[in-house]
């Protein structure tokens, strides 16, 4: 497609200037995916102070070692591979400590903090008021059953859109390895989520 | 049916579209012919719409402050080249533990600029350092708080920023000069303004420093920084461009104190150039509305022998 080649023309470009030591382009770039960057690590990490952390480290280390890019990847899948180790580590860390940052201990016991924002989307409709609620609570206990590995197929599946392939080359494993990871994540939450839905 | 289970397993990647075609084809006639298969469809995109509901999505304040942060970020990592060991959380850790108070108790010698807390940031001066493209990044990074003269010749100046920063420098160094000339025209707090003037005044001998009160002068929405500007401004009343503001204050200004002084500064001496008799009047033509003012112009012309008309 000549649109999308051109796109592409113009991201190498931005690369290229970026490494040259242009800052302006270095700040295109960053604009480009810093959204996308952010709203994944806010949905695996829940907490915005672990997201702002993983924007600032990813986009440093991009800084660093954007000479080194080599475009034997879509920048895209490059930057992905280090915001998807990022992640991956800090939900390894809160594994160990079985931490659950987005859980606040309250007097009328535990509260999401995510359950505690009032829902924009809640309209009065009853049915989905009780969505939010229950059936939040359920999935965000499901979601943290799942490995790192799988939470983070599933994210980058479900709510990135990323194809399998390109999620396979984003975590540095196959195509099937990752549709077989999916399939675990998807039939862990069938099991535990079939009840509610 | 036999092959149901292996259908439901599959309804997820057929969402997804991650089936290949002779999977996708045989799922699709077993769902032809079999009521239940359809159903368990019908729930597994339920089930993905629930998936949708519990999208978190950040806030735009959180996608600011990002942008903010690693402005501030790429900034120090390109001002301060650093050994590729020392990591990125020893350097947060420094920047989290690193307090002011250090540097505020610091002792005589040079300025000193402090710089608190966090905010909705407007100004980043251009030249903050060597790397202020970075700027762009965000909408602002930092903003002059408030500035502060000590004794002993050092400034401090407070920054509002993400977080805390002390910048610190003698008021040659062109970083702090350049932070003092950004906060002279913070549009937000006037008592900032007038403190940075006052600091400003003590180094008007600099022709940026000059520019900085010429502006105010000119500019300032506060009567009192214009004044202040204007004392700054005093022992240069004899450069053109000084004069130049001194005139337009005087034409233009609305403060009767302001335009007296603009008169005095630009009468003193024995002589007095041609071109400021003509704006005096001028004034006097157009029918000057502040009595003082009036009366003092009537007098300098009278003095110059000038007429009250034209010259
Ligand atoms: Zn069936």
């Amino acid at each position: 497609m000549a649109l999308k080649s051109g796109l592409q023309m113009d991201e190498s470009a931005l690369i290229r200037a970026a490494q040259d030591g242009d800052h302006a382009a270095f700040e295109q770039l960053v604009r480009a995916y810093d959204q996308s960057v952010l709203r994944l690590a806010m949905n695996l990490l829940r907490s915005p102070e672990d997201a702002n952390d993983v924007y600032q480290e990813a986009f440093l280390r991009v800084y660093r070692n954007l000479h080194s890019f080599r475009f034997d990847c879509s920048f895209h899948t490059w930057l992905y591979r280090i915001v998807t180790n990022l992640c991956l580590d800090q939900m390894r860390k809160r594994k160990v400590r079985k931490e659950e940052p987005t859980v606040l201990a309250t007097a009328e016991g535990p509260l999401d903090r995510m359950d505690a924002v009032p829902e924009e989307r809640v309209d009065g409709d009853p049915q989905r008021h009780l969505f939010s609620g229950q059936v939040r609570r359920r999935i965000r206990e499901v979601l943290g059953e799942l490995t790192p590995r799988e939470r983070m197929v599933f994210e980058l599946r479900h709510y990135q859109g990323l194809r399998l392939r390109r999620i396979g080359e984003v975590l540095g494993t196959t195509e099937e390895a990752a549709k077989n990871c999916l399939f675990r994540a998807t039939q862990k939450m069938r099991a535990a989520l079939g009840d509610f839905i | 049916m036999k092959d149901c289970k292996a259908v439901r397993e599959q309804l997820a990647l057929l969402l997804y579209g991650e089936l290949s075609f002779d999977e996708e084809e045989r799922i699709e006639s077993h769902l032809d012919a079999c009521v239940d298969c359809r159903a368990a469809l019908k729930r597994e995109k339920e089930l993905h719409a629930a998936f949708d509901q519990y999208e978190a999505t950040p806030s735009p304040s959180l996608l600011r402050d990002c942008r903010e942060d690693l402005a501030i970020r790429l900034m120090e990592e390109a001002a301060v080249p650093r050994p590729a060991h020392d990591g990125w959380w020893d350097r947060l850790i420094d920047a989290l533990t690193w307090r002011p108070t250090g540097a505020l108790m610091r002792p005589v010698g040079a300025l000193t600029l402090m710089a608190i807390g966090f905010g909705a940031a407007r100004m980043l001066p251009a030249s903050l350092s060597a790397n202020a493209q970075f700027a762009g990044l965000v909408p602002g990074a930092a903003r002059v708080r408030y500035v502060e003269p000590a004794s002993d010749g050092k400034i401090q100046i407070v920054l509002d920023e993400t977080r805390q920063r002390i910048v610190s420098g003698r008021l040659d160094d062109q970083q702090i000069k350049t932070l003092l000339l950004t906060a002279a025209k913070d549009p937000s707090d006037p008592g900032l303004r007038a403190e940075t003037v006052d600091i400003l005044n003590t180094r008007a001998q600099s022709a940026d420093v000059r520019d900085a009160l010429i502006y105010s002068v000119q500019r300032d929405q506060n009567a009192g920084v214009r004044m202040k500007a204007l004392d700054g401004l005093k022992p240069y009343a004899q450069e053109p461009e000084v004069r130049a503001a001194l005139t337009q204050v005087l034409l233009k200004d609305s403060n009767p104190g302001l335009r007296t002084q603009a008169i005095d500064l630009l009468t003193k001496g024995s002589s007095v150039d041609r071109q400021v008799i003509g704006t005096l009047q001028e004034l006097m033509l157009r029918g000057e509305q502040q009595g003082y003012v009036r009366e003092r112009c009537r007098r300098v012309l009278e003095a110059m022998n000038a007429s009250l008309e034209t010259y």
